[in-house]
């Protein structure tokens, strides 16, 4: 179950596809049923008008069937988009691909009757590869393109060399004063120029709306996050001094009284000074969290990291055994020295195996493992605890959120140990992952570069 | 042994009394000041034994300027100089009095907040033996 950054809501488009969900490619797929409706109609009354009405000697029999066939399959995918909604996006692909193919069939067997090679229709081709170049991608483009060449050079050479009937156009001699030519060719001509720059157009049009977009969303986001950390600082300055004078305060009171206080009053006042503490580590959090800009050449000192992690990991044994957990470390050898700000460092791992101790089961597991992949290195922090749902995968690492499971685990926790961690590890130039199963147990795994240095702005 | 005058610099009045508290109850004399001048002033007119100083009042760096304005007086030049701080969460590096004494002129930095039991420990670590 890796963390991965979508809204869980939304169906997984395949790979061949460039629609963020179902609904999104049936609009479009009903826009091209618009203009299947209106092909399939104008063809109809084209021959009608010139096979009828003006008696001109064309295949009126078959061109109708061809038509009422389109027809036929039109109304079919319409009646079935209407009965069920769109969910998957494959199964709408497909079909729409089945559809394709069809309306290739059906405009070389439409060319067919009306002149083969001597059809300008044969234009509308381009717009059958426009078509499907707006909803496939890469080798399905192709594929209906190379369809589309196939068929009708087959019908050009099928009637060229007798293999099929050739129905002559009704046009004499020289086509360029035949009335019914100029006119077909100039209409196909017209239609295929003025289509291609209205797709040309929309898909710049789309594409521009999209840029903008996500250029005005991330100005925004920009703004918010500067907003958020200016007042987080400004939070953090402005309370440190109050809960600090209280807790020294409260401290001395403690010490002033000494054995001659009750030992009710004794404990109230401990309990104060316990949650005085408990804001300050907020408050000290919150600080690591806004400060900014700490990746300096003149801080990075060589460290060496197996070193620092057993540290981290002595440091948090008692609190392991409180709850009888097992603590396994496992560290290469020869020992891995980063070029790194040492208590960035120290804060990433001691958050991490604090979490793994906090929220595991009694009597669990907490594997530290410290892995040399060459010019990185690998730190895994496992644990056999509470888990994370997979939807909240993404959210643990925003300051103050705290998991379901974590909430109901411990009251203490300010929400924002992974969110130190994270940025911490960003601004080492490295990157965290979770993978975790609810009630089975979480998987940190960071890495870091052997170098950090000062990312460019 | 004489009394020893402790001058509390800080413009929390709040744990100014706090820490007049604990060090009357400790046996030394309390004076305190607010702003930096004035306790400028007051060192030189009462030779304090030593001197606590908070580090950012008004302005970010008056402590330190304080400081240096007392390593530069002929009267207070010896004089100990604890420097209260929470500096450390805001500028995100870590002083070293020993490292950093070419250009922090104090004898310690206490974090706040600093426990009773450590800020008279501490005092009693930096006054001069002999007066």
């Amino acid at each position: 179950m890796r963390n991965d950054l979508r809204n869980p809501n939304e169906p997984i488009a395949p790979a061949s596809s460039q629609f963020v969900s179902a609904a999104s490619l049936r609009a479009r797929l009903d826009w091209f049923n618009k203009l299947r409706w209106g092909a399939a109609f104008g063809v109809m009354a084209v021959v009608l008008i010139a096979g009828v009405g003006l008696k001109a000697p064309i295949e009126v029999r078959g061109l109708m069937l061809t038509g009422a066939v389109l027809l036929l399959l039109n109304t079919a995918y319409e009646l079935r988009n209407r009965r069920f909604k769109a969910v998957d996006i494959a199964v709408e692909l497909r079909l729409v691909k089945v559809q394709m193919v069809c309306d290739l069939l059906a405009l070389t067997v439409l060319l067919n009757l009306s002149g083969g090679v001597e059809n300008p229709l044969l234009f509308l081709y381009v717009i059958h590869v426009i078509i499907a170049s707006l909803l496939f991608k890469g080798r399905e483009i192709f594929q209906i393109a190379w369809l589309a060449i196939f068929l009708f050079t087959a019908d050009v050479f099928g009637e060229y060399f007798g293999l099929l009937p050739h129905h002559h156009l009704p046009t004499a001699g020289e086509v360029a004063h035949e009335l019914s030519f100029v006119l077909m060719t100039l209409g196909s001509f017209w239609l295929v120029i003025l289509f291609c720059a209205y797709v040309g157009a929309l898909i710049m049009k789309h594409n521009r709306s999209i840029k903008d977009e996500l250029a005005a969303r991330q100005a925004v986001l920009l703004a918010e996050d500067r907003a958020k950390t200016d007042f987080f600082r400004f939070v953090t300055h402005e309370i440190k001094s109050p809960v600090n004078t209280a807790q020294s305060g409260v401290e001395t009171a403690l010490e002033l009284g000494g054995e001659s206080m009750a030992p009710s009053v004794r404990d109230v006042l401990e309990r104060a000074i316990g949650r005085l503490k408990q804001a300050t580590k907020i408050i000290q959090d919150l600080a690591d969290l806004t400060r900014g800009g700490i990746l300096k050449e003149e801080n990075l000192t060589e460290v060496d990291f197996n070193d620092l992690v057993s540290a981290a990991v002595d440091d948090q044994r008692d609190l392991a055994a409180r709850s009888s957990l097992a603590m396994n470390v496992l560290l290469p050898d020869p020992p891995i020295i980063l070029t790194t700000i040492r208590n960035m460092a120290e804060t990433i791992v001691a958050n991490l195996v604090n979490n793994s101790i906090r929220y595991n089961r009694e009597g669990g597991r907490v594997s530290v493992r410290l892995v040399d992949t060459g010019k990185r290195v690998r730190l895994v922090v496992e644990d056999q605890g509470i888990g994370i749902a997979e939807e909240e995968q993404d959210l643990i690492f925003d300051e103050f959120y705290r998991s379901t499971e974590a909430r109901e685990t411990s009251t203490l926790g300010t929400g924002l140990g992974l969110a130190i961690v994270r940025k911490f590890v960003e601004e080492l130039g490295g990157t965290i992952e979770v993978d975790s199963t609810v009630g089975r147990g979480s998987t940190f795994t960071v890495t870091l570069p052997r170098k950090s240095r000062k990312r460019r702005r | 042994m004489a009394e020893k005058t402790i001058l509390v610099i800080d413009d929390d009045i709040d744990l100014v009394e706090i820490i007049r508290v604990t060090l009357e109850n400790q046996g030394f004399k309390v004076i305190d000041a607010q702003t930096g001048a004035r306790g400028l002033a007051m060192a030189k007119e009462q030779d304090p034994d030593l001197i606590l100083l908070d580090v950012m009042m008004g302005k970010v760096d008056e402590g330190f300027q304080v400081a240096y304005q007392l390593r530069s007086d002929d009267v207070t030049a010896e004089t100990p100089i604890l420097m209260l701080t929470a500096v450390t969460d805001q500028t995100g590096f870590d002083f070293d009095p020993a490292r950093d004494k070419d250009f922090l002129p104090v004898n310690e930095f206490l974090e706040k907040p600093v426990s009773p039991r450590d800020l008279v420990d501490m005092i009693r670590k930096h006054l001069p033996t002999s007066v």
